[in-house]
């Protein structure tokens, strides 16, 4: 066919569009193409988080670029569909790539402007806004659940706007160049004269009106003292600091301001400041995050080292402790009892060992702390007993696990019995890791191996512990705390119980799922497509999860575990771990869900997902609107599908979809289309359209799906109906039932290799825990048929490809019957256990149906 | 070639550990494969910078050797040429995020065993390892 120029292209378009409907889908479809190609390289780059990869920096800027490529070239395909141009869609695709420039750049995008965060908003993501130490505690409050201090932090973001207004950001960055330059010289002066301007420095008026609002309401009617502390770039992170910053406690909330800037003013004592010129060899430029909280009025405090550092044998951990708080316990100034307690659990003490204890620090009601005599009864005795030990115990390996370093926590108990952690920070066992290093290789040479080779790694990492084989709801009632979770698929219900698991391995399952993801973000070694490990293990065993070279060994290989925690490098700190998961959050969340709501516009994409999507949506509408106004543009003129079912159907034929013949509609026996024609078997299959009758209680909910369906076919050119585009080999799907949302885009039927299936699921008008739970459902399902799925609020989208075409037309089959059962499902699922129910229940048809068309 | 093996390297050797040295520019990969390796049972060293470890297998012979061929101040294809030199026995596995047909060819030319492109599965290359020890008779690790 001879291409006609993009100028006779759009000629008079309007009113006689000089091409025919082939053409136009070319362009359409290679917006698709290109969309598709998109979606694949964020999920590519997201993949690299996961372990299993070695990638360096030149990946992430080549990754970047391409992508940025992808993207423009996307914009600019849906400019010559829709002869616009797109001003704030190309701006918006400006924005979000000079934000991912700058993050390369090393220049921190703060993602959060707020002066304050409070510590229930804060994890590792915010790390750049609250600082190493506050985010630390952010991820021990938010995602392992334990308790802390409750409190807020006042963010690096703050901090620069204040020493900005000052005057001495400037100052500040002259200065840290001039010691670098000059090797330190007049360090003195210069620490004396900055920490001098920051103490006596005026605050914004919103940002000290704001936390002296937030340190009132901290510390509550009875004004409970506050304790300030510094959460610097790095500090507790890479690089320890310990120490050299100020934290300041038992603050009375009316001298906040006076405290933060005491520690700001810490942030260039004379000793951070020689730290950051050995140590940081780009004098990048530093931050200073304060966390204020509320001091906990400690019965019992003290610290636990989560590998003892001078015990040669049985590496147990170590606990000191003390009456009343922690701080003469940090110092070493007041006498404590020790304990020795084993590693694994129930972590038995090995050896205790109780002083007489005859001051401790308490909480001065006037402000500040006070040195009290210990009452005599106390003084001798033990200030903890097993069960505070045991519960300390594994907290702290619940902490190392996560950390994956062995730590050094500061912790209290409260009078009523509470388990407070005050902070956790990397513990360096490195001086006696110089041997580990042939004591591995030994160990793991030895240990007899369980099976190896298989499964796809989907967080790295070692743990050991006794299998807890999983099959139903009941067994994750009563999993055990420390144990290895082994099912036979991956599942996020699983989620519940992975603080008290230290490795899960499933027999089924893929690396970018959902369950995938939260063990990522939990940091739980996870094996997943691991075959038949159900099988293989048994209940009880105790074996060791070496989840980097997918290997399971039988027992409990302990140098392989040690050496994991005194690898020198965490990968998950990394520069390029970090960089890559910075990038990420301007390119892969999908913020621009609802293309009815008003938001649904470039301005509102905040990343390269969101471009895509809304161009992926806006060229779906171009082409429907095209096929509605030019019918003398297809090959023959759409027609309309006559089914059994309330599809709503128009079929564009681009090629040999459907059997040569007349008129406007079509029956199902006419569709020549391999792939459409198995997916209308699917959805025509017994027991697959939902028909059952619908509860008392939704039957509004029914008027509103029936209202939409006879819109729909009483207004036959109305936006919104159903369209499919097929070829022989091809087929383009857009099918709206009720609200549900659903875009099939496959090719089936060349070479094995060109064999692919695209299937996006969003939509639906129950709440949003509804909607999850039909994501999650449809998830599940779609991962049993070798779909790597995505999952993003209620969005679910997966692919399949490379299958031979018999078995990917069974994939379309059961698409098919998906999208009818899945129908208006949602409504009905009000519990997880329902949703699980529905999954069993929907496999279990299908396995049938498909039998009986074999 | 034995007198240039170092104690260590003997120590090794008498062991039935393989050994391996890594090059690469980027400190990423050499700080992710040097454990890797060490936990799955074989004697690694790792080096960010072409000259130390040019020098270091002019002291001591590796089994399997894990070169970048992009890297400032050496090319790796001279390097690895070197080694093969050195060491014809040596098993030369290159990796590169450049990866192009050109370079692939003239990589095997000079003897290279694999060619691994970055991003690389941790799986991959341990595969191309076992490989070498394989067609060497190495075999030490699982």
């Amino acid at each position: 066919m001879e291409l006609p120029s993009i100028k006779d292209l759009f000629a008079g378009w309007r009113k006689k569009p000089p091409v025919p409907f082939s053409v136009l889908f070319k362009k359409f479809k290679s917006i698709l193409e290109r969309n598709n190609s998109i979606l694949e390289l964020i999920g590519d780059m997201g993949d690299k988080l996961g372990g299993d990869y070695v990638f360096d920096r030149q990946y992430i800027f080549d990754s970047c670029e391409r992508l940025g490529d992808q993207v423009f070239k996307l914009v600019s395909d849906l400019s010559l569909l829709c002869q616009r141009k797109n001003v704030s869609l190309f701006t918006a695709f400006e924005r979000v790539q000079h934000q991912i420039r700058e993050e390369l750049a090393g220049r921190r995008a703060l993602s959060r402007s707020d002066h304050i965060l409070p510590l229930a908003e804060l994890t590792h993501d915010l790390a750049d806004e609250g600082g190493n130490k506050m985010a630390s505690l952010g991820d021990i409050r938010n995602i392992l659940g334990c308790t802390v201090p409750e409190g807020f932090v006042v963010t690096a973001g703050a901090y620069f706007e204040a020493m900005e207004r000052a005057g001495l950001r400037k100052l500040a960055a002259q200065t840290t160049k001039h010691l670098c330059d000059t090797r330190g010289q007049g360090l003195e002066e210069a620490s004396l004269r900055l920490r001098q301007s920051i103490l006596s420095m005026p605050l914004p008026r919103s940002l000290s009106k704001a936390v002296e609002q937030a340190a009132r309401k901290l510390a509550g009617e009875g004004g409970a003292l506050l304790a300030v502390r510094s959460s610097a770039w790095g500090e507790d992170g890479e690089s320890s600091f310990a120490g050299m910053y100020e934290s300041v406690l038992g603050v009375a909330p009316a001298d906040i301001l006076d405290a933060y800037r005491r520690v700001l003013a810490s942030l260039f004592c004379e000793d951070a400041l020689r730290y950051r010129m050995h140590h940081d060899t780009t004098c990048e430029e530093p931050a200073m995050a304060v966390g204020v909280m509320r001091m906990v009025d400690a019965r019992t405090s003290g610290g636990l080292y989560t590998y003892a550092p001078l015990q040669e044998h049985d590496q147990p951990m170590v606990v000191s402790a003390a009456w009343g708080l922690g701080k003469p316990i940090v110092d070493g100034t007041a006498e404590t009892d020790t304990y020795f307690l084993r590693r694994e659990p129930p972590h038995e003490t090995i050896s205790s060992e109780v002083s007489p204890k005859t001051t401790r620090l308490g909480l001065d009601p006037s402000g500040g702390t006070r040195t009290e005599s210990v009452p005599a009864e106390l003084r001798d005795n033990a200030c903890l007993d097993r069960g505070q030990l045991a519960l300390l115990a594994e907290t702290a390996m619940n902490l190392e696990r996560f950390f994956k370093r062995p730590l050094d926590v500061e912790w209290a108990f409260t009078p009523d019995g509470t388990l407070t952690v005050l902070q956790a920070r990397p513990l360096s066992i490195r001086p006696r890791s110089c041997s580990l290093g042939e004591d591995v290789a030994e160990a793991a040479k030895d240990a007899p191996v369980i099976f190896s080779g298989k499964g796809v790694t989907a967080m790295g990492g070692v743990a050991s512990g006794r299998v807890h084989i999983v099959d139903n709801d009941p067994d994750l009632a009563d999993f055990p705390y420390g144990g290895i979770l082994v099912a036979r698929h991956s599942s996020p219900r699983y989620a519940r119980i992975m603080p008290k698991c230290r490795g899960i391995i499933a027999d089924v399952g893929s690396a970018t799922g959902h369950m995938a993801t939260i063990a990522r973000e939990l940091r739980v070694p996870t094996l997943v497509g691991a075959g038949n490990a159900t099988r293989v293990l048994r209940q009880g065993q105790e074996i060791t999860l070496d989840a980097d070279h997918k290997v399971v060994y039988d027992g409990a290989v302990e140098a392989l575990c040690r050496y994991e925690l005194s690898k020198e490098d965490v990968f998950e700190e990394s520069w390029e771990y970090r960089t890559l998961k910075r990038v990420l959050r301007h390119i892969s969340p999908l913020t621009l869900l609802d293309p009815k709501s008003d938001q649904f516009r470039p301005e509102s994409c905040k990343t390269f997902h969101d471009i895509a999507r809304y161009v992926h949506q806006r060229a779906v509408d171009k082409l429907i609107s095209l096929a509605e106004t030019h019918q003398d543009l297809t090959e023959g003129a759409p027609r309309r599908l006559a089914t059994k079912l309330p599809l709503g159907m128009t079929i564009i034929d681009v090629d040999g979809g459907l059997a040569p013949g007349e008129g406007d509609e079509v029956g199902e026996d006419a569709v020549r289309c391999r792939p459409l024609s198995a997916i209308l078997d699917g959805m025509n299959a017994a027991g697959m359209w939902e028909t059952r009758p619908v509860p008392v209680d939704l039957g509004s909910f029914m008027s509103s799906v029936t209202r939409t369906f006879s819109a729909d076919q009483s207004h036959p050119t109305r936006m919104g109906r159903n369209l499919a585009v097929v070829s022989r080999e091809y087929l383009n799907l857009h099918l709206r039932l009720g609200y549900h949302f659903t875009v099939v885009d496959a090719y089936l039927g060349g070479s094995i290799n060109d064999n692919v299936i695209f299937f996006r699921f969003m939509g639906g008008v129950t709440d949003f825990t509804r909607r999850s739970r039909r994501a999650t459902l449809v998830a599940d399902i779609l991962e049993q048929f070798d779909f790597v799925v995505e999952t993003a609020g209620d969005m679910v989208t997966g692919r399949v490809k490379k299958h031979p075409t018999r078995a990917m037309l069974d994939k379309m089959f059961m698409l098919g019957g998906l999208i009818g059962y899945t129908r208006q499902l949602d409504a009905m699922l009000d519990s997880d256990e329902a949703g699980q129910r529905h999954v069993q229940e929907f496999l279990q048809r299908i396995s049938a149906l498909r039998e009986a068309r074999e | 070639m034995t007198d240039d093996i170092s104690p260590a390297a003997a120590a090794d050797a008498a062991k039935g550990r393989t050994s391996i040295l890594v090059l690469d520019d980027e400190p990423i990969v050499c700080k992710r494969l040097r454990p890797f390796f060490q936990k799955a049972g074989y004697e690694v060293e790792a080096f960010t910078n072409p000259a130390e470890a040019l020098e270091r297998v002019t002291q001591r012979r590796f089994d399997v050797v894990i070169t970048d061929l992009k890297m400032e101040g050496l090319d790796g294809l001279a390097f690895l040429g070197k080694v093969k030199a050195l060491y014809p026995d040596t098993g030369v596995i290159v990796i590169t995020g450049f990866a192009t047909m050109e370079t692939a060819r003239e990589s095997f030319r000079k003897g290279v065993f694999d060619f691994v492109a970055k991003p690389f599965k941790l799986a991959e290359i341990l595969d191309g390892v076992r490989r070498i020890e394989k067609e060497k008779g190495l075999g030490t690790a699982k």
